[in-house]
């Protein structure tokens, strides 16, 4: 609501600005140098950016017709006096009319292709959820009600070693499928908000602090090596879905990197953004696969083995469309030295000072 | 003869109520149940349970309303269980009186840690809008109240009036998660916009000063979007 009404304000603003620079240029224009059939192809231009810069049509409408008026009033003979006997200025009047109209329709037309193109990804994001979801949680379902079942029938027949074995199976099948409704959450509130995101200050610290803390609740063997800035900074983000970026990258490295050995994250400022990077040491992947690792994948794969790489397509999807909502960047990258780079930015929220 | 802690559960889930259940008596605790928000706050009165875990989503009533019939005249330690997972709603049930609050789907060891510290801290010193006295002690961490110091280890770290005051404010309510305009109000008095932020900074620098490092979780926890808690070393 206060959006709308902003972009209300910022409209009737550029166009107010634009008439009056092109109007007082007409008139240095027309008074000083005489100049005045360049009076009108300027006129055209400014309804013309005015339509451009502005939403729907009312603006460029509105600039027309103060530029008819204007143009009329100021710019043809008789000068300083309306005059609408004249063919010529009903004639350049329509003229402009066109023009606005054409403009309008085209900025329209664009904004429209963009806003569609937007949906389109969206979408794309939600079959693939839903494809990743209908495959992926049949398995570990399987699992657990096959485990509790075969516990429960023959309670007394298996060994106390292994009843622990298959409780212990059935608790990390349930952990897997708590982080998939965890992604599955983020994404519907991804699609309710929209591209007007709940953003609020959130304390880098703070931030981290939470990740961590969930992360050693699933993994409490694996020490996180941490790179910090040493000042105080504050993420213009939403807290629970920037968590999910990370945890999501740092339980990626934790699922799917072979040979594991150091998990890092650092955290660096960079302009107006908070740069976070997820380092492992693991296996790395094909540059192949690499293109198309933030878009679910896996699903185009023709061997997936069942169980296998699992939820990794998703999660990765999950992070990059958080981080697009954000306005940020995410990036992945074999490193050199080998294992896996992942890379994104959130803006820094403003006037920390205050 | 019976002197195990009473703790009532609110929960209309039958499943959870039976994990719940199972997992409390194991450790020790004498546990009623009930299946309504009605039947909870009559079984609260009959029995005056230590502690009470309650459910927000209820069939008869919304949870929150639950806690607000109890807090009209107890201050019994109330755990908060809430499948909703956004800041807001945590922050409500809080600021209704909720001491603390678990997220569903929950460990066993999560629930039973908060048990515990609620349990064991809801010492009578902690009373509301008024500084303890004497001495207040959590693993390593002592804090002396008359002689506003604090001490980690046996040494002593050097805290601004308003960063005692605020770790003060905390240890007072060991074990409960206080929001962050709760604490705003009881350490300033009033809020503005900086103020979350301010407290932040206050925060940070405590944490800092208390060596606490980023998913360390010692002394005091950060509850993203909601609050602070202090609790014991390590849970």
């Amino acid at each position: 609501m206060k959006d709308k009404y902003k972009r209300i304000l910022t409209d009737i603003g550029i166009t107010v600005l634009v008439i009056s620079v092109f109007f007082c240029f007409s008139l240095i224009l027309h008074k000083g140098l005489g100049a005045s059939e360049l009076v009108t192809p300027l006129f055209v231009l400014a309804v013309f950016l005015v339509s451009l810069l502005t939403h729907g049509y009312a603006y460029g409408i509105l600039s027309a017709l103060i530029s008819v008026l204007a143009v009329n009033f100021a710019f043809t003979f008789p000068f300083f006096a309306f005059n609408f006997a004249i063919h010529e200025n009903i004639i350049s009047a329509l003229i402009l009319i066109i023009v606005t109209i054409a403009a309008s329709t085209l900025t329209t037309k664009i904004k429209n292709q963009e806003k569609v193109r937007a949906r389109a990804e969206k979408e794309k994001l939600r079959a693939d959820l839903l494809r990743a979801v209908s495959h992926d949680l049949r398995t570990p379902l399987t699992a657990i009600y096959g485990a509790s079942s075969t516990l429960l029938e023959n309670y007394e027949a298996i060994e106390e070693d292994s009843q622990k074995d298959i409780l212990k199976g059935i608790q990390n099948d349930s952990i897997w499928l708590i982080r998939m409704v965890e992604n599955l959450l983020s994404v519907t509130k991804l699609e309710r908000e929209g591209v007007h995101l709940l953003k609020s200050p959130v304390v880098l610290e703070e931030l981290v602090d939470s990740v961590l803390a969930k992360f050693k609740k699933h993994y409490p063997e694996r020490e996180i090596t941490l790179s910090l800035p040493e000042e105080f900074i504050v993420l213009s983000a939403d807290a629970m879905l920037a968590q999910q970026v990370i945890l999501n990258l740092l339980e990626n490295a934790e699922q799917h990197a072979t040979g594991l050995t150091e998990l890092s994250l650092s955290v660096s400022v960079s302009g107006n953004n908070a740069v976070f990077s997820v380092k492992d040491d693991g296996c790395g992947i094909d540059s192949e696969k690499l293109k198309t690792i933030f878009s679910g994948y896996y699903m185009e794969e023709k061997a997936v083995k069942d169980n296998q790489k699992r939820c990794m397509g998703i999660g990765l999807s999950v992070c990059a469309a958080i981080i697009r909502a954000h306005g940020g960047e995410i990036e992945a990258r074999n490193r050199k030295t080998g294992g896996m780079e992942f890379r994104f930015t959130l803006e820094l929220e403003e006037n920390i000072d205050e | 003869m019976n002197n195990k802690y009473k703790i009532l559960l609110i929960e209309d889930e039958e499943n959870i109520r039976k994990f719940v259940t199972a997992l409390l008596e194991v450790h020790g605790y004498q546990v009623l149940t009930a299946k309504t928000a009605e039947g909870g706050i009559s079984m609260f009165s009959s029995y005056l349970p230590d502690l009470v875990i309650l459910d927000l989503g209820l069939p008869d009533k919304d949870g929150t309303e639950c806690l607000q019939e109890i807090r009209k005249s107890f201050t019994t330690p109330c755990i908060v269980l809430s499948a909703r997972s956004g800041e807001a709603d945590k922050v409500e049930a809080l600021d209704m009186g909720a001491n603390d609050y678990v997220t569903k789907p929950f460990g066993s060891a999560e629930l039973l840690a908060r048990v515990r510290g609620l349990l064991r801290t809801n010492s009578p010193r902690a009373k509301e809008g008024k500084l303890p006295e004497g001495k207040f002690e959590t693993g390593e961490l002592v804090m002396d109240y008359d002689a506003r110091k604090v001490f980690l280890s046996g040494a002593e770290i050097h805290l601004t009036q308003t960063e005692f005051n605020i770790v003060a404010l905390l240890s007072a309510h060991f074990g409960k998660v206080l929001t962050y305009s709760t604490i705003i109000r009881e350490i300033w008095g009033y809020s503005d916009m900086g103020s979350i932020k301010k407290l932040q900074v206050n925060m940070a620098n405590i944490r800092r000063k208390l060596g606490i490092k980023p998913g360390d979780d010692r002394f005091i926890s950060n509850e993203l979007g909601v609050g602070y808690r202090m609790h014991a070393d390590g849970e």
